[in-house]
């Protein structure tokens, strides 16, 4: 059962105070959308998370583990894994190289035999299997956005942290992204969801985090969050905000 | 069967360089010999330096450096100790049971004209009575490697934080310090004189019943092509291992390979030690091959000769880098001969190597995998498109075929 506990995180560059002690909770098998203008930290939180960067002050443990000052190599062994907001696949590897990292770095599988049967069974559901052998750099947008989904899958983490996952992705791949995520937070997995892309978090998400100017503005039900009179004003600005908010 | 056509030709090719030796008979042996010695030793240089920056993506400019610190620390150690059953008592010494290890005292390049040093003071008052004996070179050879993997793991805990050419400049600020140390200590070093070197076989070696001298060049020809093979082997092992899985995921984005959960710090320090060992090794035993180390051969040009060698043969592919090294080294040597047109003279030994700066850029123009590379990538992943297309089509077929 995957625990990540946030607690009163800041992180500072220079003058520009990006994250004004955030804190939250993730209980097991949680789908939650984390959303935001931009400025608002997200990416930020998300390198905290990932151990890229160092916050000034807070802590992050996740399974009890204290997780912010390992390095990202260390947090994903923990437990907790991403995708980046513009797709970083390795390029000049083939698809299934892509996917043999992630398993041989975290050594679980007994052999190469039992990594490779994993990875093909990961190209099938990512309907990819026909492009095992092509360099991830000959695969289109999409594709590598599955590319960087199926590397989750082999990494096997407990808490997943998906940056835009639906950016410039045809729809017939976002059915197969919709398919994805769902599917792996059946299977137990807590999922974070950063996206602008209000529709798909909306219908995808249990539970709404969202954050302004470094702040944690709002945390609850999806409805309750599209309601609440901060986030409208975050969105809208305060003029159409007040009057979004009085129905007027 | 096309993908094993880079294996067979790679036999045959090595099949032709150990038999060649023994099938040419031509006047200028010799010659020859030497070229194919220092095309393998460019070879190991060129295909470890593809492995550092082609591989992990490093661009390290200070390969030579570490090439230079195999070198010197045989020449340094075979130069230093020695082996006495007397005390010289002149100079610094240690006994172990009844031998004494003798470290000589540094006096700069008088020592074979002005002054002698302490031991050949000692040997002149024993006037033949005692006899020395030298460091093994093997032993010196074997202390440069290690000597070149302590440095390389130095420096690549150093530029674990530098990249791109952040890390070039770095690198080649130690190569140029170091070439500045070496030339600036004259007392120990000799500085641009140079370091005499006993040669790979001093005292001659004989192989399949035939006494070879220590001048003769088939005992070091198979000794560097050996140990280009066997750099050859341990590069494919790593290519082929997760090292080499990792070190290219390294190279293509160091902050995905992390959060996936490679070690980047770990990898990124291996490959260095495992390269620089590899530089190390191939420069010790040059140095003993030649008889002299200076630092003038060391560095910077010698490293652009290396990284124009593996780009041209495709520095994403060890195997092309070699095959690289040997090519631009057999054609910058037959490239000497001047020749005559209209009654102009071109002196070749200058415009070879505007030939083969031509070369450079011609191949970073139009095939930035190097010549070789895309010819073995040809064979090893021509068939990849074509069964692609045929799974897609199938998947199809099977798609259609279930609705």
């Amino acid at each position: 059962m995957s625990n990540l506990v946030v607690t009163n995180l800041h992180k500072r560059f220079g003058g520009l105070h990006v994250l004004k002690g955030v804190s939250f909770t993730i209980d097991g098998p949680e789908l939650i959308g984390l959303i935001g203008p931009n400025g608002a930290g997200k990416t930020t939180l998300t390198n905290i998370l990932d151990g890229a960067i160092k916050p000034n002050s807070g802590t992050v443990y996740l399974n009890g583990e204290r997780i912010d000052q390992l390095q990202p190599y260390d947090v994903a062994a923990a437990g907790l894994g991403r995708t980046f907001q513009v797709t970083r696949s390795f390029r000049r590897m083939t698809v299934l190289e892509n996917l043999y990292v992630p398993a041989l770095a975290m050594g679980r599988e007994a052999n190469r035999n039992e990594v490779h049967d994993k990875a093909m069974s990961v190209l099938e559901f990512l309907t990819m299997d026909h492009l095992r052998n092509e360099f991830a750099q000959a695969l289109s947008g999409g594709q590598q956005k599955l590319l960087e989904l199926g590397r989750l899958l082999m990494l096997d983490p407990d808490v997943i942290i998906l940056d835009e996952p639906f950016a410039g992705v045809h729809p017939k791949l976002m059915e197969i992204i919709y398919h994805y995520i769902r599917r792996v937070n059946d299977e137990g997995k807590a999922i974070v969801i950063i996206s602008h892309q209000m529709d798909s978090i909306f219908s995808l998400s249990r539970r709404l985090l969202v954050l302004n100017y470094g702040d944690l503005i709002a945390d609850g039900p999806p409805e309750e969050v599209k309601r609440d009179a901060a986030v409208i004003e975050a969105y809208l600005g305060a003029e159409e905000g007040a009057e979004q908010a009085t129905g007027a | 069967m096309r993908q094993q056509v880079p294996n067979i030709l790679g036999l045959v090719a090595i099949a032709f360089f150990v038999a060649f030796p023994f099938v040419y008979s031509g006047a200028d042996y010799d010659y020859i010999m030497h070229i194919c010695i220092i095309a393998f030793f460019y070879a190991i240089l060129a295909s470890s330096w593809s492995m550092l920056a082609g591989y992990a993506g490093q661009f390290s400019f200070g390969h030579m450096g570490f090439m230079g610190i195999g070198a010197y620390t045989t020449a340094l150690f075979c130069h230093y100790f020695y082996l006495s059953p007397e005390p010289t008592n002149l100079c610094t010494e240690y006994q172990f049971g009844s031998t004494w290890l003798v470290v000589v005292n540094p006096i700069g390049v008088t020592s074979t004209t002005l002054t002698q040093d302490c031991l050949r003071q000692a040997m002149a008052t024993w006037g033949g009575s005692v006899q020395v004996t030298p460091m093994p070179v093997w032993l010196g050879i074997a202390l440069g490697t290690v000597m070149g993997g302590v440095f390389g793991l130095l420096v690549g805990l150093l530029v674990l934080r530098l990249r791109a050419a952040y890390l070039a400049l770095f690198t080649l600020g130690f190569a140029e310090i170091l070439k500045a140390t070496i030339s600036a200590e004259i007392e120990i070093t000799r500085g641009q004189a140079g370091m005499e070197t006993p040669a790979l076989f001093e005292n001659g070696i004989t192989l399949f019943g035939h006494a070879f001298s220590k001048t003769d060049k088939l005992p070091p020809y198979f000794v560097m092509f050996g140990l280009m093979l066997a750099c050859l082997a341990i590069l494919a092992w790593l290519a082929h291992s997760k090292f080499g899985l990792f070190v290219r995921a390294l190279r293509e984005d160091q902050d995905a390979a992390a959060a996936l959960g490679v070690n980047t710090t770990r990898y990124k320090v291996l490959v260095f030690v495992v390269t620089t060992m590899m530089a190390a090794l191939a420069g010790a035993v040059q140095g003993h091959y030649v008889g002299i180390v200076t630092p003038n051969n060391l560095f910077l040009l010698q490293m652009s000769l290396v990284v124009a060698m593996a780009v041209i043969g495709g520095v994403e592919n060890f195997v092309a880098a070699a095959i690289g090294a040997i090519i631009i080294q057999f054609m910058l040597e037959m490239l000497r001969n001047s020749f005559e047109i209209g009654g102009l003279v071109i002196d070749m030994t200058i415009w070879r190597l505007v030939f083969f700066g031509i070369l450079l850029m011609v191949t970073l123009r139009f095939s930035r995998n190097g010549l070789i590379a895309p010819m073995i990538d040809y064979f090893a992943r021509g068939h990849v498109a074509k069964e692609t297309v045929e799974k897609r089509l199938r998947g199809d077929e099977e798609a259609e075929a279930a609705e």
